[in-house]
């Protein structure tokens, strides 16, 4: 295999590009790699062309290559070998993924009141929740008081189980019947 | 009777597992789980149409039935909270039912929004449960992520699964082997059996048969003689055989596409009623170029307030995709069966004769290019829908039906969900998550 290491100072014209959303004249170019001769730029981008990673246009200004569109941080590959890109990013999830573990038994709340405000969540957040799993204490919670959905943290000591603000407005909540917890709070959004 | 009759019967417990799930008052249960308020209430789905969609048990308990107007609903039971249905909400729950349902086994048939067909055969050593058990564990893997009950019937087959699923509701659990199966259609009315309607209990009736049991234990070739073949089968799935498989397939291709909209107040004035017409015709079309097929034949029909209907069948020189050619030659038979002396209350049309579009024959006379111009423009068209809504785009004669609501006061209708909106949603895209409010 003929590997050859993208040039040094590709990844910072990347950069410039992302910055700008133009490519840099030879004269920035040269600014970036910190060359002082216009032979040596010359030189270093015509190794850039040769890889293919950027381009000239008739009038020798610099277009950017294909790898402009994805994400390289990794060495280039000559002819013949598939970009090792692909494969690194089955190991990546997405956002979605991420916040959510069980799809079918997610649901999302509105936060209202300033309960939970010493827990970060303020009124408006959305809370991800999850339906059906048992809460363990400490968990963020949903629980139905007096007909109404409520989000407290679940305690548990002794056998004893209790319901508690993250507020110092609020009391502790100690159910006397049976308390209905729908579900189990794993993430906070909020979107500015 | 004598005991040699009952030889149809199979003997074995379950040759097949086949378990029927219904979600029980599935919408007015949807509301009722992600809003506490309502838990223990009457609740009535359909408030924009003023008639019930979908009623919680506390409503049915006071009489309430399906399709009912909400003034007579009011009488029986002045506490009710009518709700406006948010099919949005109840589909995103219906595609978690099924997936949830699909975590047993790979063969489920969709069968309604509210109801499938699952076939458990042979999942007893990958699962280590035996069939009761994998029916119990599916019923309570649904009834806990949902927060509201399925009511599962385990059975040889589907006919018999669907008598299981509903002999015990809301949330039961009901088996029905094979040997056992004589016991629960002795009393029951034979017209109650899935797929014998009133037609075929009538002649039933005549035959001296009115309950599945007596129905069951007629002779083979005594069926044969006198019924068609669908109800034979049903006799040979009320004996235990399966007969019927599941149809496990999504659909991807349709023999008719019917696209009907009520509208309130009714209304006597054509333009009006056409335009909801054109809107129909422009909704079913969408349809079917979605799945590339072009309608050789459409019914239009149109409804008057006391349920009276009139139609007329319209055939194309050549099969079209196209809404402003079906609505072109719609407009004669239109102004023929339009009475303006009628309130009309809602019109529909059903597209048949479905070709694959792209084998669509241009007519003798019609020029080739005019009509690849025609699937540009429709491209356009879609395009523009999918990425600003499906109303952004639409033809003049539908006009007067997008000018006002679908019913008259139906702003203030629409589901909370949609008004409530989180920063980033808009009225047109939320996110595809149910809400708990």
């Amino acid at each position: 295999m003929n590997r050859t290491r993208t040039p040094k100072h590709f990844d910072k014209i990347v950069a410039f590009y992302r910055a700008h959303r133009r490519m840099p004249s030879h004269a920035e170019v040269a600014g970036i790699a910190g060359l002082r001769s216009k032979g040596s730029t010359y030189k270093l981008v015509n190794r850039l062309v040769d890889l293919g990673l950027v381009q000239r246009d008739e009038k020798g200004k610099l277009l950017p290559g294909s790898r402009f569109m994805n994400l390289p941080q990794l060495g280039t590959v000559e002819a013949g070998w598939p970009s090792p890109a692909e494969e690194e990013l089955l190991d990546t999830m997405s956002l979605e993924e991420f916040l959510i573990e069980r799809p079918d038994n997610t649901f999302i709340l509105k936060v209202q009141g300033d309960s939970m405000i010493g827990a970060g969540i303020m009124p408006g957040d959305m809370v991800l929740v999850e339906r059906g799993v048992r809460e363990k204490d400490g968990d963020i919670i949903i629980a139905e008081v007096d007909r109404e959905w409520t989000m407290k943290y679940y305690r548990r000591k002794n056998g004893k189980v209790w319901l508690e603000a993250a507020n110092s407005k609020y009391k502790p909540i100690y159910p006397r019947q049976e308390l209905r917890i729908a579900a189990v709070v794993r993430a906070v959004i909020r979107k500015y | 009777m004598s005991r040699g009759r009952h030889d149809n019967l199979t003997i074995s417990s379950f040759p097949r597992a086949v378990i029927h799930i219904d979600a029980d008052a599935f919408f007015a249960a949807c509301e009722q789980a992600r809003d506490p308020s309502l838990r223990g209430r009457p609740v009535i789905t359909g408030k924009e149409r003023n008639i019930v969609a979908s009623m919680s048990y506390e409503a049915k308990a006071r009489g309430v039935v399906r399709a009912m107007r909400l003034s007579e609903v009011r009488k029986l039971c002045p506490d009710a909270v009518f709700l406006p249905s948010d099919y949005e909400t109840y589909s995103l729950l219906s595609k978690r039912f099924f997936a949830i349902v699909r975590r047993f086994t790979p063969d489920v048939e969709e069968y309604g929004i509210d109801e499938c067909f699952a076939d458990i055969t042979g999942m007893r050593r990958p699962l280590k449960m035996s069939f009761p058990r994998i029916a119990a564990a599916v019923k309570e893997e649904l009834d806990r992520s949902f927060g509201l009950t399925f009511s599962c019937g385990l059975a040889p087959n589907k006919t018999i699964a669907k008598i299981a699923s509903k002999w015990k509701k809301p949330s039961g659990l009901t088996v029905i082997r094979g040997r056992d199966i004589q016991d629960f259609i002795r009393g029951m009315p034979v017209e109650m059996v899935w797929g014998i309607g009133p037609q075929t209990a009538a002649y039933l009736d005549k035959l001296d048969v009115r309950t599945a049991l007596e129905f069951a234990q007629k002779d083979e070739d005594w069926v044969k003689a006198r019924f068609s073949k669908p109800f034979y089968e049903t006799w040979q799935e009320l004996n235990g055989r399966m007969v019927y498989e599941l149809e496990t397939k999504e659909k991807d291709t349709y023999a008719s596409i019917q696209k009907v909209k009520t509208f309130t107040p009714p209304s006597s004035d054509p333009e009006f009623v056409f335009a909801q017409l054109s809107k129909n015709v422009e909704n079913a079309t969408m349809k079917a170029r979605r799945y590339r097929l072009a309608a050789g034949r459409a019914i239009l029909f149109l409804k008057t307030q006391d349920f009276h209907g009139t139609g007329a069948e319209i055939r194309f020189s050549r099969a079209t995709p196209f809404p402003h050619e079906i609505i072109a030659a719609m407009g004669p038979a239109f102004k023929r069966l339009f009475n303006p002396k009628e309130l009309y209350r809602s019109t529909g049309v059903v597209l048949f004769k479905l070709t694959e579009d792209h084998i669509v024959q241009p007519d003798l006379f019609g020029v080739t290019a005019r009509y690849e111009r025609l699937v540009k423009v429709y491209e356009a068209v879609d395009g523009v829908r999918v990425k600003y809504g499906k109303h952004t785009l639409f033809l003049g004669s539908s006009f007067y039906a997008h000018k006002f609501g679908q019913h008259l006061g139906e702003r203030g209708d629409a589901p909370k969900r949609r008004k409530e909106l989180f920063k980033g949603e808009t009225e047109r895209q939320r996110l595809g998550i149910p809400t708990l409010m």
